[in-house]
């Protein structure tokens, strides 16, 4: 992710907000009591956000483009699906209100389903998924294939909300403007994404062991390459091999180097079961890739305009500085500040110290910290000039929050801090 | 995000368990006023009379025996206007138990019915 806004930050909002304000404006009410409205503005208003939420979740490098980057995307996926939900909730609360203008026992009689029909069924079914499916979203400590798992109720919960109006009103135009978006978007994300059908074959050709918990693997396509740019990630589903079990999920590797024939190197740190059992990855592998994603390096590349350069790395997040590195020698002034547990642990270490020794613009420092965090003012002390460089950051949150009110502190200009950090949960 | 999550979801719970409880607690109906209500005699009409009022702005309709008057109640009701605007004007005891989809209205409806019934079917 990069600090700095530009236009198409503002698109996956902007996309958000016209659909819903769309919607709303479709099916304003007029002339009826207020609680009423409200139950209609809120219904109509949480499900366009719903569709919308569904849109940003399409995984498509040529529209995650547009829409400002699959990062910014997943932000406001997040975002929309909270807002929509928070409205759905209302929905039920403010009929059961306008029940209570004119009698208590009304309000009830509107909420409890056994007193309803099966299309109000769908309703609380619908609402009670989301609910599942947010609270199963929420459990960060789930393991990633049990919380994918769960999210899909979300999109159950989706398409039985839209039963539920549909069941109530028929084929109105407004829901199926919202049927036809959900429809496209649910499909696109599931088959052309999650069952592969866009990604790109490609299989595994080397694997090297860099560290005891990391290994990196030389991707070879098996039809056209895709360009990739250093800094940028593709989403990897790897297959079976002669021994080797694949788990089959897409999972985002930062790439670590570009190949002049179209493979691509990626780094695997072992971080939970997937990874775990990538670091038994054997040649031949075949694997879905799709991407790439991110724009993270860009700007450093592009060497408009001229800025020294200061790139922190945190363990795994090495990876987008050894593909910038070993694409070219730097263009800038650069020095890169490589942080890691201990020194076994380090992977490239002995490709960067090589990097130093012959790149006269490149410097290398390391540390090797036990504790929790390292020393960073005092790391960040021995950097000069360091309000007039572009500073690039990859690695652990903890790591990213730290520094940036430091870098801040010491007078870096907030449009010169850049951080990525994968957060697709 | 998290916290909001739970914050909101809670209420919710809250208030919904808040009707619950105003359902089982609170009376609406004044109870001092004890004298007998002398219902008056329910108004005849006929289908040809029903026919009449078939506009949007003047809107009865004939169901199960009972003249209803939904003029005041067609903006409030949930289907699309185009779904109960053409049984204005008509026996609509069909569209009443079978909807647009085959199911009947639910008991919900069946007590805002009597709120609008002005006389019988002659």
């Amino acid at each position: 992710m990069t600090k700095r806004l530009s236009p198409r930050s503002f698109t996956a909002p902007s996309v958000a907000l016209i659909l819903v304000l769309t919607v709303v404006w479709m099916t304003f009410p007029e002339e009826i009591p207020f609680w009423r409205s409200l139950a209609i503005v809120t219904a109509w208003g949480g499900s366009g956000l719903l569709a919308a939420n569904l849109v940003l979740m399409v995984r498509e490098p040529h529209i995650a483009r547009q829409l400002g980057g699959l990062e910014s995307m997943y932000r406001w996926h997040h975002r929309s699906g909270m807002i929509a939900y928070l409205l759905l909730l209302c929905h039920p609360l403010a009929l059961a209100l306008n029940g209570w203008v004119e009698a208590p026992q009304l309000a009830w009689q509107t909420l409890v389903p056994w007193a309803q029909s099966w299309p109000l069924w769908l309703g609380w079914a619908a609402l009670v998924l989301l609910m599942f499916g947010l609270a199963a979203t929420f459990a960060v400590r789930l393991p990633y294939r049990r919380w994918r798992a769960f999210h899909f109720a979300l999109g159950l919960g989706v398409v039985l909300a839209l039963a539920h109006v549909y069941a109530l009103l028929g084929g109105a135009d407004t829901l199926v403007l919202l049927i036809v978006v959900t429809g496209v978007a649910l499909g696109w994300r599931l088959i052309a994404s999650d069952l592969g059908m866009a990604s790109h074959p490609y299989r595994v050709t080397q694997v090297v062991r860099q560290t005891g918990g990391m290994i990196e693997a030389l991707l070879s396509p098996c039809a056209a390459a895709i360009t990739v740019a250093p800094g940028q990630f593709v989403l990897v589903a790897f297959g079976d091999g002669k021994t080797y079990r694949g788990c089959g999920e897409y999972h985002p590797f930062t790439v670590s180097g570009i190949e002049a024939d179209g493979g691509l190197r990626i780094g695997i740190k072992a971080l939970g079961a997937c990874s775990q059992r990538l670091q038994s990855l054997e040649p031949e592998v075949l694997v879905r890739l799709q991407g790439p994603f991110g724009t993270f390096l860009s700007g450093s590349l592009s060497g408009s305009p001229f800025a020294q350069q200061l790139w922190i790395a945190g363990g795994v997040g090495i990876t987008p500085f050894m593909a910038a590195l070993r694409a070219h020698a730097c263009i800038w002034p650069t020095t890169l500040i490589y942080l890691f547990r201990k020194e076994a642990d380090a992977a490239f270490l002995d490709e960067l110290t090589a990097l130093a020794t012959t790149d006269p613009q490149f410097e290398l420092l390391t540390d090797a910290s036990d504790k929790e965090l390292p020393d960073f003012p005092e790391l960040l002390g021995k950097i000069g000039q360091i309000t007039a460089r572009e500073v690039y950051i990859c690695g652990p949150i903890p790591m990213v929050e730290a520094l940036l009110p430091l870098l801040r502190e010491m007078g870096v200009a907030e449009e010169s801090i850049h951080f990525e950090r994968f957060d697709f949960r | 995000m998290r916290k909001l999550f739970i914050i909101s979801t809670v209420i919710f719970w809250l208030a919904v368990a808040g009707f619950w409880l105003a359902d089982l607690y609170m009376t609406t109906i004044p109870v001092t006023d004890v004298s007998p209500v002398v219902e008056p005699a329910a108004k005849g009409y006929l289908l040809a009379e029903v026919a009449g009022h078939a506009k949007q702005d003047d809107c009865w309709m004939a169901i199960e025996g009972s003249v209803y008057d939904f003029t005041t109640y067609l903006p409030d009701h949930p289907s699309a206007p185009e779904l109960i605007l053409p049984w204005c004007g008509k026996e609509a005891t069909q569209a009443w138990q079978t909807k647009n989809k085959g199911r009947a209205h639910s008991s919900r409806a069946n007590q805002l019915l009597e709120k609008y019934r002005i006389g019988t079917l002659r």
